[in-house]
């Protein structure tokens, strides 16, 4: 009995480098993450998420030096080590209530987590954090539209081609000498080859009222989504040209010509190859 | 020779004339097991306190309750439970908590190595002597295991509306809680005032 005795201290010192171990061998890295506005995030409580599931969590939010940003540390766990590369984009989800969209409600009761879009470039444990939700990584056909007007359009406004959702507004923004509305749209991949250099774009957002005397009042409205967030239509020629290539610039007529209308090319639309639609990078993430 | 024995269940004083191995003695009045001296109590006494000592860190640095709630986590130390009953103004609580669950403990598992260790140390026997004063002053306010109590309830209560798991750190409290209670068992205070002559002739 006596000689064993020294196997309980020994024991005990097992379990503490044991410890130890979790602490620093089974951990995944520390990273630190740059943002403008941290609000309601909780140091040592709030969460990271990729895919719905917890991957990290936050230490300490601290002030730069210079008070311009906030330093936010958060531990990744072990297996997700492989998202802390160059090009991963990091923001915080928050309960946004928008028309047309609601998102992060869960983020209500739960408070607000940051969530990663990983990237696939060297390890690194520095980034900067970005202000929104990336739109997803999904190619398209990149378009510019000038107007004299923004409309009710906002960034994630719809693109419809009859009607049907086939992309979506990017951003808007004052044209250079601030003479016209420059909104930069994108086509999905799949549907890119409907856009050719003379096809015709119209706001199709909020109400058209005519009244006249003779074809009596007319109320025309593009869906009831574009009624609130806005919309943009097109249509193309039946009389086709070449298909419209990124950067293509176009002009955003207020409404739509009554010829426009009947026009009805054929198009046909060959299927995308799976591999550039879904073209989410999954790089070096461990098997759980 | 007859050596004189205390019983340690009903305080008789007792004669024990000499005892052949491997017997046990009873006591005349209460008939329960009587020993002039615990065996192996030094050697114990120091195995599981030193083993409780060094469990002391982790078990207070590690959390030992972690709390979800729809997405919100937090992790609670000790001492960070007791910051926040002093935060909520709770300052009574809060300085007893600390006493019975931080202070107390600590004393005596530090207490209960040093006499153990020290014990064939000529010398020393006042130190022993003040020592062990102290440990019997804060044993009553010992009461690491009032936690342990307190993380059950809050899993069993709070369970239906948060998920409350044991954190990390509560292996380590428990073994700390138990070692602390074997340490104390296996103390023969009766030591502390033989000579070292005496202690071999126990072993």
């Amino acid at each position: 009995m006596n000689r064993w005795l020294g196997l309980i201290p020994l024991a005990a010192l097992l379990l503490c480098g044991w410890y130890l171990c979790q602490d620093y061998l089974f951990k995944g890295p520390v990273i630190t993450i740059y943002f403008q506005n941290v609000e309601g995030l909780q140091e040592n409580n709030s969460l990271l998420q990729y895919r719905g599931e917890s991957i990290g969590e936050i230490q300490t939010l601290k002030l730069t030096a210079d008070h311009q940003l906030v330093a936010v540390r958060a531990r990744l766990d072990a297996t997700a080590t492989g998202l802390a590369r160059q090009g991963a984009v990091f923001w915080i989800v928050r309960p946004e209530l928008k028309p047309g969209s609601v998102s992060g409600l869960g983020t209500l009761v739960s408070g607000n987590f940051i969530n990663v879009q990983p990237g696939d470039g060297a390890p690194t444990n520095v980034f900067t954090g970005a202000e929104k939700e990336p739109l997803a990584p999904i190619p398209g056909l990149e378009l510019m539209l000038r107007a004299p007007k923004l409309g009710s359009l906002q960034p994630r406004s719809p693109v419809f081609y009859r009607e049907i959702k086939v992309g979506e507004v990017e951003s808007c923004r004052l044209g250079e000498d601030a003479r016209e509305v420059v909104i930069q749209v994108r086509v999905e991949a799949e549907y890119a080859p409907l856009v050719r250099v003379n096809s015709k774009f119209w706001n199709a957002g909020g109400i058209n009222f005519h009244f006249g005397l003779f074809s009596g009042a007319n109320l025309t409205a593009e869906s009831a989504q574009t009624l609130i967030s806005g919309g943009i239509s097109f249509a193309t020629p039946t009389a086709l040209e070449s298909v419209a290539t990124n950067g293509t610039e176009f002009v955003l007529n207020e409404t739509a010509d009554a010829a426009w209308a009947t026009w009805s090319p054929a198009i046909p639309l060959q299927a995308v190859p799976e591999a550039m639609i879904n073209k989410t990078p999954m790089p070096g993430l461990g098997t759980k | 020779m007859d050596q004189l024995v205390a019983c340690q269940t009903c305080g008789l004083v007792q004669a024990v004339g000499g005892v052949p191995k491997d017997s046990v003695v009873k006591c005349a009045r209460c008939h329960f097991q009587i020993f002039h001296r615990r065996r192996h109590s030094r050697a114990r006494t120091l195995a599981f306190s030193l083993a409780a000592l060094i469990l002391y860190i982790p078990s207070n640095y590690y959390p030992v309750v972690s709390a979800e709630y729809e997405g919100h986590h937090s992790e609670t130390t000790i001492f960070q439970g007791i910051r926040s009953l002093y935060a909520h103004q709770q300052y009574f609580i809060a300085a007893l908590m600390f006493g019975t669950s931080i202070l107390s403990p600590m004393l005596k598992i530090i207490g209960l190595v040093f006499l153990a260790a020290t014990l064939d140390w000529p010398g020393w026997e006042k130190s022993r002597n003040w020592v062990y004063q102290i440990i019997r002053l804060i044993d009553p306010w010992n009461m690491l295991e009032v936690f342990l109590l307190a993380i059950c309830v809050s899993m069993v209560e709070i369970g239906e509306i948060a998920t409350v798991h044991p954190g990390r750190g509560v292996f380590a409290f428990a073994a700390v809680v138990l070692l602390t209670l074997l340490a104390t068992l296996s103390f023969d205070s009766r030591l502390i005032w033989d000579s070292p002559a005496d202690q071999k002739h126990y072993e």
